[in-house]
């Protein structure tokens, strides 16, 4: 259909201006009906979400995770993620380190009740040490769960290229 | 009076007693609509005094979703506020993101490069698009037209799946930054866009001619919640409701920002003011937003996304990595936030509710002193009782659809 047409104003229908078999409904009724009966034949919008999961693009944000290169995580425990976060989730506790970085997170945990997922430790990390992953699927049992320290946040790097490459790409 | 009444106060005749009968149709019944009514639209509480099935009186009762962003803000350096300005108005979250960060870069005096304001542009059409299509759908069914509503939503799906492409969020969107945006809009992203609005007119006609012609829709509507034109602006309304009791008022003409003023687009007013004039402005708002989007995709230019203030804005990670000087910027903006001038500002946007404005005091602080947000919403349900008192009970809903508010913006 042309497309100036269908976005061209629309003047106002008040009810002096319904024709007669507008006003007598039953014809709008079954015009409307066929309407709606078409989209039987329509290919189905949703998705049966537990069965049937959609692909999460790179640059979905996700829970976030803390990079492991060799066993190791990049983190050099500067606490720029703890102070930028709004919610305030993140701790970070820095402790020194024979490795060439000096410092290391003794303990990093994440609140995972509090965390919002806007992706700002992720924007202000100097080392591109924690980063929005995309695991969506967060369920608790009970609070002490919900706060994830170093056992659950570290994922290597190799698992994690798609949203490294995308970061290098446009941040 | 009836036998019975009589033989009742002869027997109290005697007694040094008084009797009072009183009329039980008499009486005025005060009802409580909301705050969990699912027509209220969110948690708006509605004290209502009926007589029969006319409403004699309406207070509105706001507040129910008060999360104190204002004194919030008090405590958040101007970064860390944006995550926080995707919570007010909850349906067009990147409008207020676009909005915060204006109103911070007019305080701070500085631009975001061209290409930024175009996305910036497009991002806020399409929000005023997606709120519209549930603004629309709602208002059908609250007055009886349940397949509209799912079929407005699955385009407003098809947007948040692009919204989720482009910020990485459905919802929570957090995408501009002061001085630019998170990142550039990927080609792929555009291409969505752009496949998008293609097919959308079409999907979009289909759904308004179920309503247009609709005789139970039109008389729900018609001559509905009327205000005079004198009553809304005292009021304080602003956006679609204020242009549909016929005030040519629309920020984006009168005040033009972003890049408003080099695109052509058309202002629908309508002059009668009542439920069915603002559901067509907003139906021919989304119209004119499609033609805004289309002719900003294609006046894009090349370029940053970031303006080039190093002391103001977060550097690109890829200098953080390699350079001193930017990992010093990264430290300092993030740890003593970008520290603006001693003054106030107010900034005004014209977001899918109405005039969304955001006023900043600032001591020179690394947060703001004072932050005020003039949130549409809050300023449209003041006439809530002008507009349902001596209607019947059934067209509150009506009203309250039309009016198009949400309670995250207007309790704040």
């Amino acid at each position: 259909m042309n497309d100036d047409k269908l976005l061209a104003k629309s003047e106002v229908i008040r009810v002096k201006d319904l024709t007669f078999l507008q006003r007598a409904y039953v014809f709008e009724i079954l015009k409307g009906m066929f309407k709606a009966a078409r989209q039987i034949f329509q290919p189905s919008f949703t998705i049966e979400y537990p069965e049937v999961r959609s692909e999460r693009a790179a640059s979905f944000r996700g829970r976030p995770v803390l990079v492991e290169e060799n066993g190791v995580e990049r983190c050099v425990a500067c606490g720029l993620c703890a102070r930028v976060c709004p919610a305030l989730a993140i701790e970070v506790q820095a402790a020194p380190t024979e490795l060439a970085k000096e410092r290391y997170p003794e303990k990093f945990e994440i609140n995972m009740t509090r965390c919002i997922f806007c992706g700002f430790c992720e924007e202000v990390c100097p080392e591109e040490a924690i980063i929005m992953s995309n695991e969506y699927e967060l369920a608790f049992s009970s609070q002490q769960e919900s706060i994830f320290g170093k056992d659950k946040l570290l994922k290597s790097a190799e698992i994690m290229k798609p949203r490294l490459d995308f970061l290098r790409d446009h941040r | 009076m009836d036998i019975r009444q009589q033989k009742i106060l002869a027997a109290l005749e005697n007694k040094d007693t008084s009797v009072y009968f009183k009329d039980a149709l008499d009486n005025e019944m005060v009802l409580n609509m909301g705050p969990q009514h699912p027509a209220t639209h969110g948690v708006l509480r509605l004290l209502i005094k009926l007589d029969g099935e006319t409403v004699a009186a309406c207070v509105p009762e706001l507040g129910y979703l008060h999360r104190g962003y204002e004194k919030l803000a008090e405590n958040c350096s101007y970064h860390e506020f944006i995550p926080h300005t995707d919570r007010l108005d909850y349906l067009s979250p990147l409008m207020n993101n676009t909005a915060y960060v204006l109103a911070v870069e007019k305080l701070l005096g500085i631009e975001a490069p061209k290409r930024a304001q175009y996305i910036r542009t497009i991002i806020s059409e399409m929000a005023r698009v997606s709120s519209h299509l549930l603004g629309i759908g709602a208002l059908a069914m609250d007055v009886g037209a349940l397949t509209v509503f799912t079929w407005t939503f699955r385009e407003r799906e098809k947007m948040y799946d692009i919204f989720e492409l482009l910020t990485g969020a459905r919802f929570t969107t957090s995408f501009t930054r002061v001085g630019g945006l998170a990142h550039d809009m990927t080609p792929d992203v555009i291409s969505a866009v752009k496949a998008f609005f293609d097919q959308f007119p079409e999907k979009f006609n289909e759904c308004i001619t179920m309503l247009n012609t609709n005789r139970i829709f039109v008389e729900r509507l018609d001559g509905v919640g009327r205000i005079s034109k004198e009553k809304a602006i005292a009021m304080g309304m602003s956006g679609p409701n204020l242009r549909a009791v016929g005030v040519d008022c629309d920020l984006r003409k009168t005040q033009p920002y972003l890049i408003y003023n080099e695109i052509d687009f058309d202002i629908p007013v309508f002059n009668d003011g009542d439920c069915l004039s603002r559901y067509y402005v907003r139906l021919n708002e989304v119209k004119e937003s499609v033609k805004i989007i289309r002719q900003c995709l294609e006046k894009m230019p090349a370029g940053p996304v970031h303006a080039n203030e190093p002391k103001k804005v977060l550097p690109r990670k890829e200098q953080v990595y390699t350079k001193m000087e930017e990992l010093i910027h990264d430290f300092m903006l993030i740890n003593f936030g970008v520290n603006p001038p001693v003054g106030e500002v107010y900034h005004a946007v014209e977001a899918s509710k109405g005039e969304l404005g955001f006023y900043i005091q600032s001591r020179g602080e690394g947060h703001p002193w004072r932050l005020k947000i003039r949130s549409p919403s809050f300023m449209n349900l003041q006439s809530t009782s002008m507009l349902v008192e001596g209607g019947m009970i059934s067209d509150i809903v009506a009203v309250l659809g039309s009016l198009d508010p949400v309670m995250g913006e207007a309790d704040k």
